[in-house]
């Protein structure tokens, strides 16, 4: 309780409220403009959060957080271009609705499905990720180096089309780690005899190169484009439906607390983030409609899913990222490496050793809702204001503000030009097809991964301790799985082996469960096997009648 | 198998990267104490990467390229750079900032690069170069305000014109 007080302190005052503020009225902004994503906006927010406290540059970067991915929603409804990819179900009937003549409605349906998701997603993050925390807190070095290797092996999962492009694009993030003096005996390594290599690559630079210089690059690519206002938009005089729309969203509840859960649960899964929430809340919205061909019409319903999905991801993202150090997305493996920027590192144990920070964000999370209700009117007309600006101009700007931003880092001008390195580097993997949030989870993760497998080492050299530890089980397990998630991504539907992917895991899944003490976990345990039993025996029968869709062989 | 295609060439290429990093990682010191080496994790990474290397090596000799070409691009040197002229001069505008950053200091050197990107990039009609150094001298101007008066950091002060 006294340290709920003391979060309370840190985040309830006016100086961090007005700063969350901002970063809710920026991510709002980036959120809205087609081109910008919210993992940019993030990103290019962190200089700034240099010269606050860690409770709150966090609290500034949620604000951003939340804001994007409730700005998305003024583009695609308004102009049919959704902001963000996590909008992109909304724009299915957000924008008919509005061309119905009805866009006060349809942006206010988003704004309060986007503010009760968000709520829902707060509350389960209280909720959830300490107890979650409790049981990192039996971890030993050989569990949480099993536990980073997993976190690792997501990149499987980053790499969306082509799994070998992502694995690559992960090892190299892993290697960029590696450079200069290494933390535990001060060794360099990669330096090839320069100072500039000893010193090793700023995890800022490094990501605003990655991603927002190569992304403003990407922008301007074409001539003709670069030099087009952000939308063609006219004169908007719009007023949110505050009052209707709040009361068709709680009407609506059964969709609302759906979309809500499965928004959480995506959010969970690492990996897997608010681009894909949106679109499966809107499918089993229209699955579980009384009326599904009215879906992309302008439906109520079409645009209450996707909103309370994507706002809620947020919350659970922050749960893994708070209860066992993992980033379940890019954003929050950016605010994974802000905390690392103010020498806070989160692990299991990071809510036990860190309570005050670790509520400050939950109570921001909570706060940035409301502020992002408040908000959005404002930032409706903000919107109409930046959409008359030339892509160029804004690419321009962003560009030099980068370069300034990264020099705050640490005040040396090398990081400005690791910033170009990497702005180089991502731009050319762009467009070879190398997605780059693996990337960035490499860099993140690499150095935690090396520090704990040290550990594990100092404290004994057998290796047996990763097979012999329950937890260590348990999770080289899951990377295991993890790896073929790609493969299985693949093959679902064109291959038979999918289909004993799931029961497989949940047998594998359970010598670890057995060796853990207590009676609960060997219970669950022996469910396991009973469910990967049952699992293959249905997997057996749909193999039998199994025909593949799209002329791939089994 | 199939000719050689962008693909097989950046996979050759990190091959090769992989080989300087492996020569590299040879010659890390060993402090003589601690029980991980200093090389050890490296090298896993090392040797992760190669066998990835190798794998898109082959795959892209047995499929093609994965990645779909540019769209609209012509052949050749040309037409390379013709397609990707905003990136380069983006780049090369940046490079040359960071060249004069001692001489010509944040603020001088920010409007300069804004100036020079908003010129390169939106057209140069005396209407745009007005336009364009009105932008570059508000945005830099507010810019470096908000980094040494709003948050205290020392910006490269120019050695030219001594202006922080």
């Amino acid at each position: 309780m006294e340290n709920l007080i003391a979060a309370f302190h840190e985040i309830a005052n006016i100086h961090t409220l007005a700063l969350m503020s901002i970063g809710a009225m920026a991510g709002l902004l980036a959120g809205a403009i087609p081109g910008f994503t919210i993992a940019m906006a993030v990103v290019l927010t962190l200089p700034f959060t240099f010269s606050m406290t860690a409770s709150q540059g966090v609290a500034t970067m949620i604000g951003v957080f939340v804001g994007g991915l409730s700005g998305g929603l003024m583009s695609g409804i308004l102009i049919g271009i959704p902001g963000t990819p996590s909008s992109v179900a909304t724009t299915f009937d957000g924008f008919p609705m509005a061309r119905q003549g009805r866009p006060g409605l349809a942006l206010g349906l988003g704004v309060w499905a986007s503010f009760f998701g968000g709520t829902i997603s707060a509350i389960s993050l209280i909720a959830i990720a300490p107890q979650l925390a409790r049981i990192g807190l039996e971890f030993q070095p050989w569990d949480y180096f099993a536990l980073v290797f997993f976190a690792l092996t997501i990149t499987a999962s980053l790499a969306g089309e082509n799994l070998i492009k992502g694995l690559i694009s992960g090892a190299l993030g892993l290697l960029i780690a590696t450079v200069g003096e290494e933390d535990i005996n001060g060794v360099s390594r990669f330096d090839f005899g320069s100072d500039y290599l000893q010193e090793g690559f700023a995890f800022l630079p490094v990501l605003i190169g990655l991603f927002a210089f190569s992304q403003l690059m990407s922008d301007v690519r074409d001539r003709a484009e670069a030099k087009r206002s952000l939308a063609q938009t006219g004169d908007i005089d719009i007023r949110i439906e505050h009052m209707k729309a709040a009361k068709i969203v709680l009407s609506k509840w059964g969709n609302l607390l759906r979309s809500s859960f499965i928004g959480i649960f995506t959010g969970i899964l690492p990996a897997a983030g608010s681009s894909i929430s949106n679109i499966l809340a809107y499918d089993q919205a229209k699955k579980a409609s009384k009326h599904p061909e009215f879906f992309g019409t302008g439906i109520e319903d079409g645009i209450i899913a996707p909103e309370a999905a994507n706002n809620a991801t947020a919350g659970g993202s922050l749960i893994m990222m708070m209860a066992l150090g993992i980033p379940g997305d890019i954003i929050t493996a950016v605010m994974l490496g802000a905390l690392l920027i103010h020498d806070v590192i989160p692990s299991p144990s990071f809510i036990t050793e860190s309570p005050v920070l670790a509520y400050s964000i939950f109570i921001a999370f909570f706060f940035a809702n409301f502020l992002v209700l408040f908000l959005q009117s404002i930032a409706l007309k903000l919107f109409v204001l930046v959409t008359r600006v030339k892509m160029y101009v804004l690419a321009g700007i962003i560009l030099a503000y980068c370069g300034i931003g990264v020099f705050a880092l640490n005040n040396i001008v090398n990081d400005m030009w690791t910033l170009l390195i990497f702005g180089v580097v991502g731009y050319v993997m762009r467009n070879l097809g190398f997605p780059l949030a693996p990337m960035i989870l490499g860099v993140v993760l690499g150095p935690i991964a090396e520090r704990w497998l040290a550990r594990a080492v100092a404290i004994s050299t057998d290796m047996t301790n990763f097979i012999t530890h329950p937890w260590s089980v348990f999770f080289l397990t899951l990377s295991l799985f993890s790896m073929a998630f790609g493969l299985y991504q693949r093959d679902l539907n064109k291959k038979v082996w999918p289909l004993y992917y799931s029961p497989v895991l949940m047998l594998c899944l359970s010598p670890g469960m057995f060796m853990m003490e207590g009676w609960i976990r060997p219970v669950i345990g022996a469910a396991l096997v009973a469910a990967g039993l049952y699992g293959l025996y249905r997997a057996r029968q749909k193999a039998a009648v199994f025909e593949p869709s799209s002329g791939a062989s089994a | 198998m199939r000719a050689l295609n962008r693909d097989t060439i950046v996979a050759i290429l990190l091959l090769l990267f992989c080989g300087l990093l492996a020569w590299s990682s040879l010659h890390i010191r060993l402090p003589g104490y601690g029980t991980l080496k200093p090389s050890t994790w490296p090298q896993i990474m090392v040797g992760v990467l190669t066998l990835f290397s190798v794998i898109y090596f082959f795959q892209s000799l047995s499929y093609g390229p994965s990645w779909p070409a540019d769209k609209g691009r012509s052949s050749g040197l040309a037409g390379f750079f013709d397609y990707y002229r905003n990136p380069i001069v983006c780049f090369v505008i940046y490079f040359v900032f960071m060249l004069t950053l001692p001489w010509l200091g944040a603020l001088i050197g920010g409007i300069l690069l804004v100036f020079a990107l908003l010129t390169v990039l939106g057209g140069w009609t005396p209407k745009d170069i007005v336009r364009h150094a009105i932008y570059a001298t508000v945005s830099m101007g507010f810019m470096w305000s908000l980094f040494t008066f709003g948050l205290r950091v020392i910006l490269p002060e120019g050695e030219i014109f001594s202006i922080r």
